[in-house]
């Protein structure tokens, strides 16, 4: 029914896609089509827009994840109207503005594509009606903001900053995910309308006061109060127009947000007042001291909106209804004036090249009219009558002197709060007075001269909003603010009167003090700049938040050294001694006892087997004697898989058997590849004590399996074979049991398999990118390699067997749903068919043979297995479910068919793409293939390379 | 399939006499593979060798195959012909194998029972070599990734 809302938050992320696109084709398409995208989410606003002026909250929602409470929900009320508004309409303004503000060199299509996924996770944020949901779109909000900052990423402070802002943000939201979960856990129910409505039941709880603490925690960290105001003024180093947005209008405001929404739920107790009201007054009057002392422009102004959030947080710290009226006013008001306050800023930066106050000066002759426009919003800004700034300042200035006579304590918080104005109206003044007046600029950049037109309309039309509201607040924003405190509050509203004029009341000799202490102030600027450097602006958040950061990394990296020592003997004689023990110890009680043989008789042994398994001890044996030979060593483990081999056959497992043999067969050549690269021998590197330690490990261990598997088989057990063989030809279609299991009932582990398998494969293939290995010239005796690298008969004979094998991988694969063979077997014929014609015939013959590269197979192998998963929900069937029938074919004949099929195909593509890549990437390591000297020349031409490459 | 063959298949003369055959061919089968065996460990020198399990391959598995193939034709529905696949498979292989073995042995000069021929010859002197630069060579690839990394910093 409310449609539009999900359709609104979901368009901007489209919009993202559709800029990053459109910045392809042109530099401005991507501004074109992010104001569009801006414009549309508008339009879908104003019919819910409508309803919401008649009282009504929208709500729409949809099941996500029932189980843990995450559902999908929307909701639009007064307060999420008045911030999807601002998010709209200010980002509309920075869409334009930016177009004109970014420099050719900038990638538009980046920015816009940003700048449209943060918009949709802030509209997301403030309509969010699931509350884990408003986590996820809060998280979003941090890490889109992560990549607005970072934005010009070549700049060191920019990285910084971004990383900055990120991990503190980061750090929060993970706290307000705990707060809202133990707000949910207190509630019962993750819905805000529920949560909302249990306001009682919230206060009275045990986990109030943990959920309160977490959740501030979050909102203090985003909105920069006090102690974690340091990310902002470094998220300075963003472009201007992401700091209108971000660091005025929304990213900051999310915090206050947070407040405004659980206000009714969580306020009004002792706890809520006693930290959020001093975090807020610390903030407010901290931001606005150190503001006074930024030499740069964005920096006063970040401080200022420290400042200015910090007066927010003390008003909803304050926790009366009209306190909370007076802190949702100046949210609209702050946002107004300082998002046209970091516009006028990037004006001045954009055409006088520096933003550094002690440099600017005297900029009225150049550009008058953006001048009168900053002035008039510092004006705002300052809290001059008849600007909207003055209207929301006096009502906090109302509710402090109401406070003060409330109680006897808080005679400290009048006080503080006209000291906070002052310093408000002295750097508004600096502000003014640094930049446009105080004589001709002497050392700027480049000469001033006013913008482009449409580069001002942005700042003109929230300044004429600023007069607007501050002339007719009720006309204005009036019935936006009835609307949205009214949802802040979710009950009546107090009596207030928007009017300029009060009357001679104790606010307004605050206001008339503030402005003249604020002149006072800045009269005495210089010697107070003196003092100020000498004293407080020794420190230095950001050095102390690198310390933390480095002590904590320092510490992650002093546990990892004692947890993980890098030698992978030691790493695997600790797993291997922990196995042992944790089995000894669940084997205890039946071998004092001595029952560790179960009640089944042993099978008696034949001669055959006996055989096999001497020849499996010699094999295993020899590799370990002889393993300093390697040649020979390998040729003693093929033995050893040999005989696994067999012994599935045996035990009557034909598919293990066909796999263990392809395996055994592609890991030998894996080998060779590999041993090709290393000497002939290994050196003696264990002493005899070591020796003797591994001996008696290794010992340990096979006894430990032994006894562990002698336990197992000579006890009776009901295994889950039973359901498998009864089901495998009803429910899957397919009388190969193995097979059965592996596509159709136990699909998903398949899956996740190859899917594992995948990533090693790109994993390898990354590690083996532009590796080049100069291999021995002549073996260990000297003896140079034969001249016939590629034999004619065999080469020859390669070639005739390449169809040949491929039939029988065909045919592997076809039947491997009802007899022994499947996907995997057969990915591996056909990748040991393929690297037979590598080895017979080199690299140089083979590539241009098979044609293209060999990786997309894996990627469309995956592809292939998923989708076949997938098509199972076009009939309403679970994932992965597979459809079979009997079909009778001209020429090949009967034949069971399913669906598993396409997904067993699927496995062989990914097996034959990661056996292909990483043999082929392993053989073509070797220099050999490339004349010698250039070889060599190449190689040091791009150590050389790294070597300058690291330099810089 | 017409009933009168199938009953001749299914007699007791009928099967009896399959029966012998496939005994005769799985006996000579194993005879060569066994021989195949001892004169590897028998023969005097490596290319003497080479001849012992190659025939055990061929003529040996050659005879087991061809015992399978009737035995299954005659118990199945229809003629069993993968043997002719696995044969066409080991006839293919295992001289090949034994090519490049005694070409391995050439190379290091393993000496047999008459001597090895001369150096000239085994070291492909006379013999057309490929002409290494003549083959098309690899497209050199564009220098390593990490110098032409966009994403370094600039400071």
């Amino acid at each position: 029914m409310h449609s539009s809302l999900p359709l609104m938050v979901s368009l901007p992320f489209v919009g993202a896609l559709l800029a990053a696109w459109s910045g392809t084709q042109g530099r401005l398409w991507s501004a074109w089509v992010s104001g569009g995208v801006a414009l549309a989410s508008l339009g879908l606003l104003f019919g819910p827009a409508l309803a919401v002026m008649q009282g009504e909250t929208l709500l729409w929602q949809a099941t996500w994840v029932p189980q843990i409470g995450l559902d999908l929900g929307f909701r639009l009320d007064g307060l999420s109207l008045l911030f999807a508004l601002m998010i709209l309409g200010i980002g509309l303004l920075v869409v334009l503005y930016a177009r004109y503000y970014l420099a050719d060199q900038d990638p538009m299509g980046r920015f816009y594509a940003y700048l449209m996924l943060f918009m949709g996770a802030m509209l997301g944020l403030v309509t969010s009606e699931n509350l884990i949901q408003m986590a996820i779109f809060w998280e979003l909000t941090s890490i889109t903001s992560f990549l607005l900052v970072s934005y010009w990423r070549h700049r060191s402070e920019a990285r910084q900053g971004a990383r900055m802002a990120l991990a503190i943000t980061g750090a929060g939201g993970l706290a307000l995910l705990g707060g809202l979960l133990l707000l949910g856990q207190i509630v019962g129910s993750y819905q805000l309308s529920d949560v909302l409505a249990a306001a009682d039941s919230i206060k009275a709880s045990p986990l109030y006061l943990p959920a309160l603490l977490l959740i501030l925690l979050g909102v203090f960290t985003k909105s920069a109060q006090f102690p974690f105001h340091f990310w902002l003024p470094h998220a300075m180093a963003a472009p201007t127009p992401v700091s209108a947005y971000l660091h005025s209008a929304t990213m900051v405001k999310a915090g206050v947000f947070l407040l405004a929404r659980l206000f009714p739920a969580l306020s009004d107790t002792a706890a809520w007042t006693w930290i959020v009201a001093p975090v807020g007054l610390a903030t407010l009057v901290l931001g606005a001291y150190t503001a006074l002392f930024k030499h740069d422009l964005k920096g006063l102004l970040a401080y200022s909106t420290i400042s200015h959030l910090g007066l927010i947080t003390l008003l909803f710290g304050i926790g009366t209804p009209l306190a909370a009226v007076a802190a949702v006013f100046h949210i609209m008001n702050h946002a107004t004036f300082k998002a046209s306050l970091f516009m006028a800023a990037g004006i001045i930066d954009h055409e006088a090249g520096t933003r550094d106050m002690r440099r600017l000066s005297g900029l009225w002759h150049y550009m008058p009219y953006t001048g009168l426009l900053a002035m008039v919003a510092a004006a705002a800004m300052a809290g001059v009558p008849l600007l909207n700034g003055f209207l929301s300042k006096e009502m906090f200035f109302e509710k402090t002197v109401f406070m003060a006579e409330l109680t006897d304590s808080a005679w400290l918080l009048p006080v503080f709060a006209t000291l906070a104005g002052a310093f408000a109206v002295a750097y508004s003044l600096r502000f003014i007075h640094d930049v446009f007046f105080g004589g001709a600029p002497t050392e700027l950049p480049r000469i001033p001269h006013e913008p482009t037109r449409w580069m001002k309309v942005p700042v003109e039309i929230l300044v004429v909003i600023c007069v607007a509201v501050g002339i007719l607040p009720g006309l204005t924003f009036g019935p936006l603010l009835y609307l949205a405190a009214g949802a802040t509050l979710q009950g009546p509203l107090p009596e207030f009167s928007l009017s300029v004029w009060h009357g001679f009341t104790p606010a307004l000799g605050m206001s008339v003090l503030a402005l003249l202490g604020g002149v006072a102030i800045y009269a005495v600027r210089r010697p107070l700049f003196r003092l100020h450097e000498q004293s407080f602006g020794r420190f230095d958040a950001r050095a102390l938040f690198i310390a933390l950061e480095s002590a904590l990394l320092g510490l992650a990296a002093w546990l990892d050294q004692r947890l993980h020592r890098p030698s992978l003997q030691r790493m695997l004689a600790v797993i291997l001694l922990a196995a042992v023990a944790v089995v000894v110890a669940g084997l205890w009680p039946s071998l004092r006892d001595g029952t560790l043989s179960g009640p089944l008789p042993l099978t008696p042994p034949d001669p055959v087997s006996i055989a096999a398994m001497l020849c499996l001890v010699v094999g295993a044996v020899g590799t370990v004697v002889l393993h300093r030979e390697r040649w020979t060593a390998l040729v003693m483990l093929s033995v050893v898989g040999l005989i696994v081999a067999l012994a599935f056959v045996k035990l009557s497992a034909p598919d293990l058997a066909l796999t263990q043999l392809s395996v055994e067969m592609v890991t030998i050549v894996l080998l060779l590849l590999a041993l090709y690269f290393l000497p002939k021998h290994t050196p003696r590197e264990s002493s005899l004590p070591r020796r003797l330690r591994d001996l008696t490990l290794a010992g340990a261990v096979g006894l430990t399996a032994a006894a562990l598997v002698w336990a197992v088989l000579t006890r009776p057990y009901q295994s889950i074979a039973g359901w498998f063989l009864d089901n495998s030809v009803p429910g899957g279609g397919g009388t190969n049991v193995v097979n059965v299991i592996l596509v159709d009932f136990r699909g998903f582990d398949t899956l996740g398999e190859i899917t594992v398998l995948a990533i090693a494969a790109v994993g390898i293939y990354m590690l083996l990118q532009g590796l080049r290995l100069d291999a021995p010239r002549a073996d260990a005796q000297g003896r140079p390699w034969s001249w016939d690298t590629h034999p004619l008969i065999l080469a020859t004979f390669a070639r005739l067997l390449l169809p040949l094998a491929l039939l029988v991988a065909v045919f592997i694969l076809l039947r491997g749903h009802n007899l022994p063979g499947g996907g995997f077997i057969a990915g591996l014929v056909v990748a040991v068919a393929l690297v037979m014609q590598y080895l017979a015939n080199g690299i140089t013959w083979t590539r241009p043979r098979i044609s293209g590269q060999l990786h997309p197979l894996i990627g469309i192998g995956l592809l292939l297995s998923t989708a076949t998963g997938l098509g199972s929900w076009y009939f309403d069937r679970p994932f992965l479910t597979s459809a079979h029938g009997h079909f009778h074919l001209p020429l090949i004949g009967d034949l069971e068919l399913a669906t598993a099929m396409l997904f067993d195909l699927g496995v062989l593509m990914v097996v034959v793409g990661i056996t292909l890549v990483i043999l082929i990437r392993l053989g073509e390591l070797d220099a050999l293939e490339y004349p010698p000297a250039r070889g060599r020349r190449r190689v040091m031409a791009a150590r050389a390379q790294l070597r300058r490459g690291g330099g810089h | 399939m017409t009933e009168p063959l199938s009953s001749t298949l299914t007699s007791p003369l009928w099967s009896l006499g399959v029966e012998i055959l496939v005994s005769l061919l799985i006996v000579i089968g194993a005879a060569f593979t066994c021989l195949g065996s001892v004169a590897l460990l028998r023969l005097r020198d490596f290319y003497s060798r080479l001849h012992g399990p190659t025939k055990a391959t061929t003529l040996g598995v050659g005879s087991l195959l061809i015992a399978s193939s009737i035995f299954f034709s005659a118990q199945g529905p229809g003629l069993s012909l993968h043997e002719i696949l696995v044969a066409l498979f080991l006839f293919i292989t295992a001289p090949v194998g034994a090519h490049l073995m005694a070409k391995a042995a050439l190379h290091l000069r393993v000496r047999g029972q008459s001597g090895l021929p001369p150096d000239a010859l085994l070291d492909g002197q006379g013999v057309a070599q490929p002409d290494p630069q003549a083959a098309p060579r690899p497209v050199p690839r564009p220098a390593s990734r990490i110098d032409a990394d966009p994403l370094r910093d600039a400071d």
